[in-house]
């Protein structure tokens, strides 16, 4: 229908930004698919037992799922407890690492003081404690600390830094109206601090992650998703390891996800800088 | 020069806050006997080219900064933001980021013990005064740096200070909301008259706005010269007087020490 | 000033104090131990001594173990370098083949490197091994940032050339590489430290001879505590070392940025 009176000299009409966002998913999938389909081709050129095919990967897959590996102990059992030593040694590095980094970010003079222990100690990879905690701990406290060790560091300096890095202007505003200590630090400090206090913990739990991988290889428990992996590197069946590697990088990026969709919500009000 | 249009007569005359006193930090002189007092109702603006020292004295003036040396006294007392109803509007926009605009401005009538029905009545009465009612619910994050700082305003004057400080409120604006907010300072200081000392390196905003005129010389600073400014208001930035007034007090600024 | 003279030489003074505090207590707590599993200070400094001098129980000295783990984590990193900055860059300058194909690269990035372990363990032998493991622990954090980076340049920057009537190549060379070289040198920076880490776990899993990992490893398996300990402190120094070389080379070399260091 003709308007009178309304000519367009130029330009096309936009397309509206849903079909952007389709496009892009759509390219992605595009991509997925393109990636297995060369890898299904190279498999198949290679014909060697180091190259799986997708299909043989999937199928060791459902596999480990239903029946379990060659010790009968199911996938999910891995997962499980893997997850339990990450959460154990975790939530044990937050209960310590922000008291202790609040405190320091509160008191910079206790911290100045102690550099000289707490920064070579905290360059020692966690990696680095694991002989010496097989040698002194077992079983599930094992990897419990090695995991705190890996997770505390990021927490502990993080939460500190945030306590630095809190606006004065925002402390000036109460203290101009005459607030006591208690009052600046429950309504001002802390709610300026966690947010990167939810970060570190997140750059905390992905070092964590990284650790329990190592510490279970190293280790020799039964159960966990290191120790699948090495099982079946030590008989060569890389289906198997392909798929153990899949499902941690998955847990990781889940995990890390989820952290990012809670800091969205609890702070909205921030202005977003995403990594 | 013409009388005001509003008689201060003796309320002019009332001293609130006594200064005589100086400021260094690390052996550097910032303040150098500074003296001078604040009437009660009056309109000062403390007038001084940038980096010298006027941030210092507002904190001062404020309590949050004890003078090196001096005194700077309300009712006989050291001026201390936990004794004294003082409020203080800074450069940069200071609004909480997780605090919603209500409570943002509601925050000093809770620090200060306010009960909840003042803090209703008071905080509806502030967001009217500074053109903010219907954005109680927003965030910082959503609104504008004039909004801000009329944020800001708003929390300064909720808390019926006994004075209130303004450090280069508008110094962040565009030139335009700039002038728009010095109107607005101008209406909200008719309808809730209240002691202001205002601080600026505007000259032009110096002269539209004050009562007195304080001069702060370069640091350290000392100060330089006070003119009284009994023009009727709303001030006509044009006039012959506003601009006589201008050219003095710029020549005064731009003699060298 | 002087007041922040003093300042420095007070700060320094409790650290030292505080250390000689740490040790003393360490030593008193291991003779109440008395435990072959916990080692006292005095062990520990002696079998320093012995691992430099003599060598562990194969005669291997403290040197050689940390060369080997050295040129291991260099040349990963090194090949890191040389695929993940150039890559980073074509990424970031073409956004839109980084939006299309972020299914497959983000879940991998995700991957732990120790997960890559085993699987080096099957497919290579020796020094390639490590070299591999180290390379995809270093690989994806300067990617990454390469690529974040050359989205944070600064757009205006970038008009200032064009409108002179720069070429494309000269704006990438002059303006773009400079201005993402200091968040390049950050990223190298952390995942230097990340390899470091791997190249313990590397070592403790994979079977060499000789590495720091596999020293403390080897010695945890006999329970000579001390060395381990000797080994950890090594560690731990080396990397406190490198991390403090690359803070002050990066705050020399870019000098006009107002720096934002993170540990």
């Amino acid at each position: 229908m003709e308007i009178s009176g309304f000519h367009r000299i130029r330009g096309k009409m936009e397309k509206n930004t849903g079909m952007e966002k389709t496009k892009t998913v759509g390219y992605n999938v595009l991509s997925l698919f393109g990636f297995l389909f060369v890898w299904t081709f190279v498999s198949w050129l290679m014909q060697s037992p180091f190259f799986p095919s997708p299909w043989l990967v999937f199928k060791a897959f459902i596999d480990l799922l239903i029946e379990g590996d060659i010790e009968d102990v199911k996938l999910g059992m891995h997962v499980v407890q893997s997850l339990l030593r990450i959460f154990g040694g975790f939530g044990a590095a937050c209960l310590l690492g922000i008291p202790l980094g609040l405190l320091m970010g509160l008191y910079p003079r206790v911290y100045d003081s102690t550099k000289a222990i707490i920064e070579p100690v905290r360059f020692i990879p966690p990696v680095a404690w694991i002989p010496l905690v097989i040698v002194l701990l077992i079983g599930f406290s094992r990897f419990v600390f090695v995991i705190w060790l890996g997770a505390f560091f990021p927490i502990f300096i993080g939460t500190l830094l945030s306590v630095r890095g809190v606006n004065p202007l925002h402390v000036d505003v109460p203290k101009s109206f005459g607030a006591s200590r208690m009052y600046i630090v429950r309504k001002i400090i802390i709610p300026s601090v966690l947010p990167d206090i939810f970060t570190s913990m997140r750059v905390g739990l992905g070092i964590a992650w990284e650790c329990i991988m190592a510490a279970e290889m190293i280790g020799g428990e039964r159960v966990g998703i290191g120790i699948m992996i090495l099982k079946y590197a030590q008989l060569i069946r890389m289906e198997v390891i392909i798929v153990g590697i899949v499902i941690i990088g998955l847990i990781g990026f889940c995990l890390n996800e989820i952290f990012i969709l809670v800091e969205k919500r609890v702070f909205r009000w921030k202005e977003i800088v995403s990594i | 020069m013409e009388r005001d249009s509003f008689n201060l007569g003796e309320d002019m005359k009332k001293e609130l806050v006594d200064v005589a006193a100086s400021k260094s930090f690390n052996s550097m002189s910032i303040l150098e006997d500074i003296k001078f007092k604040l009437h009660e109702n009056e309109f000062l603006v403390i007038v001084g080219p940038s980096g010298c020292g006027k941030t210092t004295m507002a904190n001062l003036l404020a309590g949050l900064l004890k003078p090196t040396s001096g005194h700077i006294t309300m009712n006989g007392e050291e001026v201390d933001p936990k004794v004294h109803n003082i409020s203080i509007v800074f450069q940069e926009p200071s609004c909480i980021p997780w605090r919603t605009l209500w409570d943002d401005i509601t925050m000093g009538l809770q620090i200060k013990g306010a009960d909840k029905k003042t803090i209703e009545k008071r905080g509806k009465e502030v967001i009217k005064l500074v053109g903010l009612d219907g954005f109680e619910k927003y965030f910082p994050k959503q609104i504008s740096g004039g909004m801000k700082q009329r944020v800001a305003i708003a929390r300064a004057y909720a808390t019926d200070p006994d004075f209130l400080i303004m450090d280069e409120p508008f110094g962040h604006l565009d030139a335009q909301t700039r002038y728009l907010m010095q109107i607005e300072i101008m209406r909200i200081w008719e309808k809730e008259k209240k002691t202001v000392v205002f601080i600026t390196n505007n000259i032009e905003e110096a002269v539209y706005l004050a009562t007195r005129i304080i001069v702060f010389s370069k640091l350290p600073a000392r100060i330089k010269g006070e003119y009284e400014i009994n023009l009727p208001r709303p001030r006509d930035l044009t006039s012959l007087e506003f601009l006589k007034a201008r050219a003095e007090i710029t020549e005064q600024c731009e003699v060298v020490g | 000033m002087v007041s922040a003279h003093t300042d420095r030489i007070k700060s320094v003074g409790f650290n030292v104090l505080s250390l000689a505090v740490f040790v003393f207590l360490w030593a008193l707590i291991a003779r109440w131990q008395a435990s072959p599993f916990f080692a006292s200070p005095q062990q520990i400094a002696s079998g320093f001594v012995q691992m430099v001098t003599e060598g562990d129980s194969e005669g291997i000295g403290l040197g050689l173990h940390l060369w080997k783990s050295i040129i291991r984590v260099f040349s990963g990193f090194g090949a890191a370098c040389v695929l993940g900055i150039p890559g980073g860059l074509f990424l970031g300058l073409f956004p839109w083949v980084y939006n299309r194909t972020r299914i497959i690269i983000e879940p991998v990035r995700f991957i732990s490197p120790i997960a890559w372990i085993p699987v080096a363990i099957v497919l290579l032998v020796g020094f390639i091994r490590y070299v591999f493991v180290i390379w995809v622990a270093s690989f994806f954090p300067i990617f990454i940032t390469t690529l974040w980076s050359v989205r944070q340049v600064n757009p205006i920057n970038i008009n200032v050339a064009k409108v002179a009537g720069a070429s494309r190549l000269f704006i990438i060379r002059k303006i773009v590489i400079p201005s993402i070289l200091p968040s390049i040198a950050g990223g190298m920076r952390v995942s230097l430290g990340i390899s470091w880490m791997c190249i313990v776990a590397a070592e403790m899993i994979g079977g060499e001879m000789v590495g720091i990992g596999r020293l403390i490893l080897k010695s945890a398996m006999v329970a000579r505590m001390d060395l381990v300990v000797v080994g950890m402190l090594t560690i731990g120094v080396l990397g406190f070392c490198l991390n403090e070389v690359f803070i002050r080379v990066e705050k020399r070399l870019f000098r006009w940025r107002s720096a934002v260091s993170i540990g």
